[in-house]
């Protein structure tokens, strides 16, 4: 496998959506390219800061409160 | 209430009636869980607490008085995701803040990595955005890819869950999910730069 064909499957291969033979090209590929190695750790590090950022929300305990009345009038 | 037996065909029976406390037990434990992932989704896709609320509020009164429909132990999340979508776009995007005035086919390929291999190939600058800086720049994407983002980045679904909710190919999902990353790279990247987070190239 090349850098490039590796690259072009960088996100479906971050995001667990490759084949397992894929899977395991790549991961041969990345074990063996400094470079390619490199770029797949700051996507991943990108991915997981996005998730962690947005997530830190969550719903308010007053909307909570709402729906839970809400179905006892149903 | 019926009292005829249920068809000896082998059809998949239709699931046995359930009893007002069975229903909202189950409700609960497979409906109500999911409350956080329906509200950031509603804040991504109306912009404002207020809506958010009100919009995830009507989801769960409407999920639950079509209960019955759904079969446990399948894809709740995805279910719920579906209604408040199906919501949003027949209620509330007319008000949304968000223009849809990109045309998504004009975005520039950004790759952040490219930008900053030299600089901080860690991503260590990643550190100093604060959440909302964050949000803020997921928010600023055209809808189409902020969907895609947030079901997938933020929520963790499959390619095949959001295809699913978003009703669109797979490939449309990967591709979405491609440029929206790009741009969503890019918005942070102009941001670290404008704050002194990184130096970065000068672009163009």
């Amino acid at each position: 496998m090349r850098c490039r064909e590796c690259v072009e499957h960088l996100y479906e291969y971050l995001d667990r959506e490759v084949t397992p033979d894929l899977e395991a090209e790549i991961r041969a590929h990345i074990q063996k390219c400094p470079p390619c190695s490199e770029h797949f750790d700051f996507e991943t590090l990108f991915l997981k800061f996005v998730r962690v950022r947005c997530r830190a929300q969550g719903a308010p305990a007053t909307l909570r409160r709402r729906i839970l009345e809400q179905l006892l009038e149903e | 209430m019926s009292s005829t037996p249920p068809p000896a065909s082998s059809n998949p029976p239709s699931p046995p009636a359930r009893s007002p406390e069975e229903r909202r037990e189950g409700y609960e434990k497979e409906a109500l869980v999911h409350l956080d992932v329906l509200y950031r989704v509603a804040l991504r896709l109306t912009g404002n607490a207020a809506d958010a609320e009100d919009l995830v509020q009507e989801t769960m009164l409407r999920a639950y008085r079509s209960w019955d429909r759904y079969t446990p132990g399948t894809n709740a999340k995805g279910w719920l995701l579906t209604i408040l979508r199906h919501l949003f776009i027949n209620e509330y995007r007319r008000k949304s803040r968000h223009p849809e005035t990109v045309d998504v086919d004009t975005i520039e390929p950004f790759a952040l990595f490219q930008e900053v291999q030299e600089e901080d190939p860690q991503g260590a600058f990643f550190d100093k955005i604060v959440d909302d800086e964050v949000l803020r720049a997921v928010d600023q994407l055209p809808e189409a890819f902020r969907e895609a983002v947030t079901l997938s980045d933020v929520e963790g679904l499959s390619y095949e869950e959001v295809a699913k909710v978003l009703e669109v190919p797979v490939g449309t999902v990967k591709s979405r999910l491609y440029r929206g990353r790009r741009l969503l790279q890019a918005k942070l990247y102009d941001y670290a730069v404008g704050m002194g987070y990184i130096k970065g190239q000068s672009k163009k």
